[in-house]
C-alpha cells in the first residue's frame, strides 16, 4: 500500500515553503531529520516518518553569484544561488536569492529565510 | 574472472565539429577497431555513452551506431550518467568482459552539443543536477561548483589564485595535445582577469562545450595476446555515488563518490594512491581537480592548492595530473569525456603520446564524474611490457 506522505510530496514541499517553512522528515526509529522528499530514512533505511513543517530560517553555508543564468533566470538582474543550514537541526536546503549583487553583500554566516516557492524561480530567499 | 585488456583506442579531435553526431561516432569507432587491428566482425557488443544525443536528432544511439558499423546484429546499449557517462558505460563494458559474456567489446562515447550555443548548452547541462533543487532555483553547472569553491576556499583558505594555477597548468599540457580543444597558453593573470562565470569562477576556470567522440578496445588477456597488438591492462575499477544534490553533503568540500570509488579501484588493484605514476581526473571545472586529487588520496585534505602551486601536479612532477590537457584544455564532449580519458592512458602506455609522455610511468588512473559528482568512476591501468 502505497504511503500517503509521499504521494505528491513535492507539492506539499512546495506548499510549505509557501509558507516561509522547510517540510522535513523525522524517522520514527532513529530520528534522523531529512528533507520531505526523500523516502527512507538515510541512516537506518526505515520508512515510517513524521512530517514536520521547520521554520525556513537558516544561514548561509555557501553560494554563487550568477553572471551567465540558465535559461529561466534572464529576467532577474543580479542573484545569488545559496546553500544554508537551517537553525538547530542542522539540515541544508539551498534557493535563490535575489538583489545579491556581489560576494560582499552576502559574508558566510549571513542570516537568511525561506519567503516562497515561485513557480518560475523555485524556493525564494529572502536576507534578515 | 576474466583479466580485462584494452587493445585498441581511437578519438576525434574535440572542439567544435561539423560533423553530425553519428559520423563523429563512427569516426572514432572505426579509428579504435583499426588501432586494435581488427575488424567489425570481431566486436561482440557495443558500448555507447551519450548524454545530449537529443539536441543532434539521435537518441537510441547504439543501434544506429552498429548499424553503420555493418553489424547491425550485435547488441549495443546507450548509456547516459551526465559528465560522468563515458566512464560508467566504461565500467559495464568492464564488467561483462570480466565475467565472460564477451571477449570484445567497443565502448564509444560521444557528444555533439556546440550548435546549441552557449545559453541552450547552459540550460541543458543544468538538467543533469537535482533539478527540484538546484538548477530549478536558478543554479548553473558552473554555479554549482562555483558554491563548491567557496565553500573549500573558506574551510582552507584558498584563494582564487590557487584555482588558476590548475587552469594554467592543463593549458600547458593541452598545448601538446594534437586533438585538444582549447590549445591556448594562459597565465595566472589571464585567468584572473577573465570575465566572471558565477563568482568565485571565471571564464578560465571552466572547461569548454566540446564536440567530440572517443572509443576503446575491451577483450580479455587471452582475445589481446592471439592479436599481437600492444595492450594495457584494467587492474581497477570503481563506482560511487554521492547525494545527487549538493546540498545533502556532510562536507561540501569533497565528492564522496570519488572516495568510494577510488578505494574500491585501489583494493581491485591491490595498490595505494602513492604507487600511481599520473592520472587523468575530471577538472570541469578548477576546483573540481584540487577536490579530485585530495578525494582520489594523493594529496590530504586541505593540501592540494599548495602542492599544485609548486608543481606537484606538472608533467614532470611527483604525480603528474591530465597530462592530456584534461576537459579543460582538451576539451568535454560529456558522453565521450570518461572514455578520452582512457584514449590517452593507452597513447601514453603504447608511445603515442608524444612530447606530453610521462616518463617510465607502469600505472595511471582515470577519474570520472556525472553533475557534481553524483555518479563516479575510477579506473586503474597497467602498462604491458
Amino acid at each position: 500500500m502505497n504511503n500517503p506522505n509521499n504521494i505528491g510530496v513535492r507539492e506539499k514541499f512546495i506548499a510549505s515553503a509557501q509558507n516561509s517553512k522547510i517540510l522535513v522528515r523525522k524517522c520514527n526509529d532513529c530520528n534522523t531529520i531529512m528533507l520531505a522528499t526523500i523516502l527512507y530514512c538515510e541512516k537506518c533505511h526505515g520508512k515510517k516518518f513524521n512530517l514536520i513543517e521547520y521554520p525556513g530560517r537558516g544561514s548561509v553555508n555557501t553560494f554563487t553569484i550568477h553572471t551567465v543564468p540558465p535559461e529561466g533566470f534572464e529576467d532577474v538582474d543580479s542573484y545569488a544561488w545559496v546553500i544554508f543550514t537551517l537553525d538547530d537541526i542542522l539540515l541544508r536546503a539551498s534557493g535563490f536569492l535575489p538583489d545579491i549583487k556581489k560576494p560582499s553583500d552576502l559574508p558566510i554566516g549571513s542570516r537568511i529565510k525561506v519567503e516562497r516557492f515561485d513557480e518560475k524561480h523555485g524556493l525564494v530567499l529572502k536576507k534578515l | 574472472m576474466e583479466n580485462v585488456c584494452i587493445l585498441g583506442a581511437g578519438s576525434t579531435k574535440y572542439g567544435r565539429l561539423n560533423e553530425s553526431i553519428i559520423e563523429i561516432a563512427l569516426t572514432a569507432s572505426v579509428d579504435a577497431i583499426e588501432s586494435a587491428g581488427l575488424s567489425p566482425r570481431d566486436i561482440q557488443a557495443g558500448y555507447i555513452s551519450n548524454v545530449f544525443g537529443v539536441a543532434d536528432k539521435q537518441v537510441h544511439m547504439a543501434p544506429v551506431i552498429m548499424s553503420n558499423l555493418g553489424i547491425s546484429h550485435v547488441p549495443g546499449l546507450t548509456i547516459e550518467s551526465a559528465c560522468g557517462s563515458g566512464s560508467v558505460m566504461f565500467r559495464e563494458a568492464f564488467a561483462n568482459i570480466r565475467a565472460g559474456f564477451y571477449d570484445c567489446v567497443l565502448a564509444l562515447g560521444v557528444e555533439k552539443i556546440t550548435h546549441t550555443g552557449t545559453n541552450q548548452s547552459t540550460t541543458l547541462f543544468s538538467y543533469c543536477s537535482d533539478f527540484f533543487y538546484e538548477g530549478g532555483n536558478g543554479a548553473s553547472f558552473p554555479g554549482l561548483f562555483a558554491s563548491i569553491a567557496r565553500a573549500y576556499m573558506t574551510k582552507y583558505k584558498a584563494n582564487e589564485e590557487d584555482l588558476a594555477h590548475v587552469a594554467v597548468k592543463n593549458h600547458e599540457n593541452g598545448l601538446l595535445n594534437p586533438k585538444a580543444h582549447v590549445r591556448k597558453k594562459i597565465t595566472v593573470e589571464d585567468v584572473l582577469n577573465s570575465p566572471v562565470v558565477a563568482s568565485p569562477l571565471k571564464l578560465y576556470d571552466c572547461c569548454p562545450f566540446s564536440d567530440g567522440a572517443s572509443a576503446v578496445i575491451l577483450c580479455n588477456e587471452n582475445f589481446a595476446k592471439k592479436s599481437g597488438k600492444p595492450y594495457i591492462q584494467v587492474i581497477g575499477s570503481g563506482r560511487g555515488g554521492s547525494p545527487a544534490a549538493v546540498q545533502g553533503r556532510n562536507d561540501i568540500s569533497t565528492i564522496p563518490g570519488t572516495v568510494i570509488a577510488a578505494d574500491q579501484a585501489y583494493k581491485m588493484a591491490g595498490i595505494s594512491a602513492d604507487e600511481v605514476d599520473f592520472a587523468e581526473v575530471h577538472d570541469c571545472f578548477t576546483i573540481a581537480e584540487i577536490i579530485d586529487v585530495e578525494d582520489l588520496g594523493f594529496f590530504q585534505k586541505g593540501k592540494a592548492a599548495r602542492e599544485i602551486r609548486e608543481g606537484a601536479t606538472s608533467r614532470k612532477g611527483k604525480i603528474p595530473i591530465n597530462p592530456s590537457g584534461g576537459l579543460k584544455s582538451k576539451g568535454h564532449p560529456i558522453g565521450a569525456t570518461g572514455i578520452g580519458q582512457i584514449v590517452e592512458v593507452f597513447e601514453q602506455f603504447s608511445g603515442q603520446a608524444g612530447e606530453r609522455t610521462i616518463k617510465n610511468a607502469e600505472i595511471a588512473l582515470t577519474h570520472n564524474f556525472g553533475a557534481t559528482g553524483a555518479s563516479a568512476a575510477v579506473h586503474i591501468f597497467k602498462k604491458v611490457n
